[in-house]
């Protein structure tokens, strides 16, 4: 038995691994740079202890998001929600004194209580999951301003602090283990259980799973009821990382997540998705993104960065699917269709307008001054 | 096998109304065990509309069922299944990221314990769809690890009976136009797919449009028309002619007289 299942070729055995292989590749492509521009900065222990608290940071809401993505969904509201749930922990430390491992808790659940209203709006009220998760998104946003305004909660128990920061001597720091452990959960889940075969059978035929007896939307809820969990999480390991907590934490948790999930091969098509892709994923943007700081460029190019890493890991995956079944195309063929020339003539109409703004502007008179 | 065979499945007087629309109108059908039934008729005639009762999606309007003598009444697909008819829809019934086993066993996953915690026993589920699919179906796929949507259209059509014939005591299988979409040489193979079914001793009924593929798969060829059950025919005492002549109404009274 076990010769038929060697015998498939090279290509196809690859396939599977197709997910690890472009963040790799994208990896080791940072350090070449990096090597070349900053060797001296960049290839510090202390500046691998820094990126990989970063990671650490987003691991629990990859392994999540993955098996959002998995069912065909999205979660744009983990930021807020990461973000309500810090508040409620600060409070609970703060102001109500309750025991850090109590506060921390009840981050967590009240993340999921987050992430069951979100699985709720989504399959009761049968709103889509972008538009329902973004209204959300609002809405856990708009309960962050209006319990703190604009005060900088600060100063955690030292065990909140460890939770974001702590190192463990001679091992990899707290963070780092929760992050991994998460994961390493995530691939348990994904594989072995109820949930993740059935998140897999949902995202990809959700007819047939329904005609199988798969409980689709309970399986949806189910999923985002972990995503709420884990930006809980990672909400108190935001909170201990920076030992501090305001209103407008975290706001681009969600896009960086979704980045890191979908370049480590997990299809937004859902029906696919691997947890190692993600880990993959999730360090990958770490590096990227500590690349950019010691690079010194500007913190808002992070933004651009994680935008352009979705599109070209999407681009890239489709390309792939469509060339196994339509073959190479031919680049400049493509050029000579009437469609695609209609498009550039478009293009070159918007920017000759662009111009023609802008020039006008350089020669109409100056307003007088007042 | 002779006539006197009981059927394991009869409908009777069967009528469907769909609002206004009268889709069956007082129809009879009869599946035997061991045997394939063909079922043939134009566009329209009513034939998946038939087999949707006899698989417990529709309720009928009028008429009964039996099986193996006794009253058959079926709320629901699911309920079907569990009285042992079940049906293979080529399209819809199978997750393409999944693998062949796990869609086998999808909704039905066999699992192992720790310490009390149920978890999916991967291993057992593959090396039983990899039995099922060679002892019962004669197919042996290239390796079980594949997602099911790199298989051929023969060989998911395999996956998805080995799906069916798994569930504890099927005694009827149903499969709607199963060739319509393969090749010949697919179609080959779900015809040889259907042959093993039979000869397990299960009641085949198959909707076809090719009249070649059910002179060469089917014991008897019930033909409808317009909702109506114009006949039924061996195929080994029939002819294409004939059977295309019932499908168009040259040879029924009705039509030579209109
Ligand atoms: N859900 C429904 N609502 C209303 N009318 C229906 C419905 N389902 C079927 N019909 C009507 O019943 C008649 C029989 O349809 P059916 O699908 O059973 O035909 P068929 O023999 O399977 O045709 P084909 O060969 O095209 O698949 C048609 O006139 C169709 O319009
Ligand atoms: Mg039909």
């Amino acid at each position: 038995m076990t010769s038929q299942s060697q015998s498939l070729t090279l290509r196809e055995r690859a396939e599977s691994y197709m997910s690890l292989i472009g963040p790799l590749a994208m990896i080791f492509a940072i350090i070449a740079v990096m090597a070349v521009v900053e060797p001296a900065r960049y290839f510090r222990l202390s500046n691998f202890d820094i990126i990989l608290k970063e990671a650490a940071l987003y691991m629990p809401m990859a392994m999540a998001m993955t098996l959002v993505i998995v069912t065909r969904g999205i979660d744009l509201s983990i930021g807020s929600v990461a973000a309500l749930t810090s508040i409620v922990m600060a409070y609970m430390v703060k102001s109500w004194g309750y025991p850090w491992w109590l506060a921390v808790s009840a981050a967590i659940s009240f993340g999921a209580l987050c992430g069951f209203i979100n699985g709720m709006v989504i399959t009761r009220l049968k709103v889509p999951d972008l538009i329902g998760t973004l209204a959300m998104d609002l809405v856990y946003r708009g309960l962050c301003l209006i319990a703190v305004k604009g005060i900088v909660l600060s100063r955690f128990p030292e065990e909140i602090v460890a939770i974001g920061r702590g190192d463990i001597p001679g091992f990899l720091p707290l963070p780092v283990v929760i992050g991994l452990v998460t994961l390493v959960a995530g691939y348990f889940i994904y594989t072995r259980t109820y949930l993740g075969r059935y998140a897999q059978a949902v995202g990809s035929n959700p007819e047939a799973a329904e005609l199988a007896g798969v409980p689709v939307d309970s399986t949806r809820v189910r999923v985002y009821v972990l995503m709420g969990a884990m930006a809980g999480l990672a909400g108190v390991m935001l909170a201990g990382k920076l030992n501090a907590v305001q209103a407008t934490s975290a706001p681009f948790f969600n896009l960086h997540v979704i980045a890191a999930v979908v370049v480590g091969g997990t299809s937004l098509f859902g029906g696919r998705g691997s947890m190692l892709g993600s880990l993959c994923g999730v360090l990958l943007l770490a590096m990227m993104i500590n690349a950019l700081v010691t690079l010194r460029i500007e913190f808002f190019w992070q933004s651009v960065a994680s935008g352009v890493v979705i599109i070209m890991s999407v681009a890239f995956y489709t390309w792939l699917q469509r060339k196994d079944r339509d073959g190479e195309s031919n680049w400049l063929g493509a050029l000579g269709k009437p469609e695609n020339i209609r498009m550039l003539r478009l293009f070159g109409v918007i920017v000759a307008v662009l111009i023609a703004i802008f020039g006008l502007g350089a020669v109409l008179p100056e307003p007088a001054a007042t | 096998m002779t006539e006197t065979d009981a059927p394991v499945v009869s409908m009777r007087g069967i009528t469907k109304r769909f609002g206004g629309v009268t889709a069956l109108e007082d129809v009879d059908l009869d599946v035997y065990p061991g045997k394939v039934l063909a079922i043939v008729g134009d566009n329209g005639a009513g034939k998946s509309t038939l087999i949707k009762i006899l698989t417990g999606v529709y309720q009928p309007t009028a008429g009964e069922m039996m099986m193996d003598g006794k009253a058959l009444v079926m709320a629901s697909h699911a309920d079907s299944i569990a009285k042992g008819i079940d049906a293979v829809y080529q399209t819809l019934a199978l997750a393409d990221h999944l693998t062949p086993a796990a869609n086998m066993f999808l909704g039905s996953e066999l699992t192992k314990s720790f310490l009390g915690y149920r978890y999916l026993d991967n291993a057992r589920m593959k090396a039983e769809a990899e039995r099922v699919l060679k002892e019962r179906l004669g197919v042996v796929l290239r390796s079980m690890d594949v997602p099911t949507d790199s298989l051929s259209g023969g060989q998911r059509q395999a996956v998805a009976i080995a799906r069916a014939v798994y569930s504890t005591d099927l005694k009827v299988l149903v499969m709607d136009e199963p060739t319509a979409a393969l090749g010949p040489q697919e179609t080959a193979r779900t015809l040889k797919l259907i042959e093993a079914v039979r000869d397990q001793g299960l009641g085949v009924v198959v909707i076809s449009h090719s009249l070649d593929d059910v002179f060469r798969m089917s014991d008897h060829v019930q033909v409808m028309r317009r909702g109506r059950r114009v006949g039924v025919v061996k195929t080994s005492e029939s002819t294409t002619q004939e059977v295309l002549g019932m499908i168009v109404g040259a040879s029924d009274q009705g039509g030579a007289a209109a």
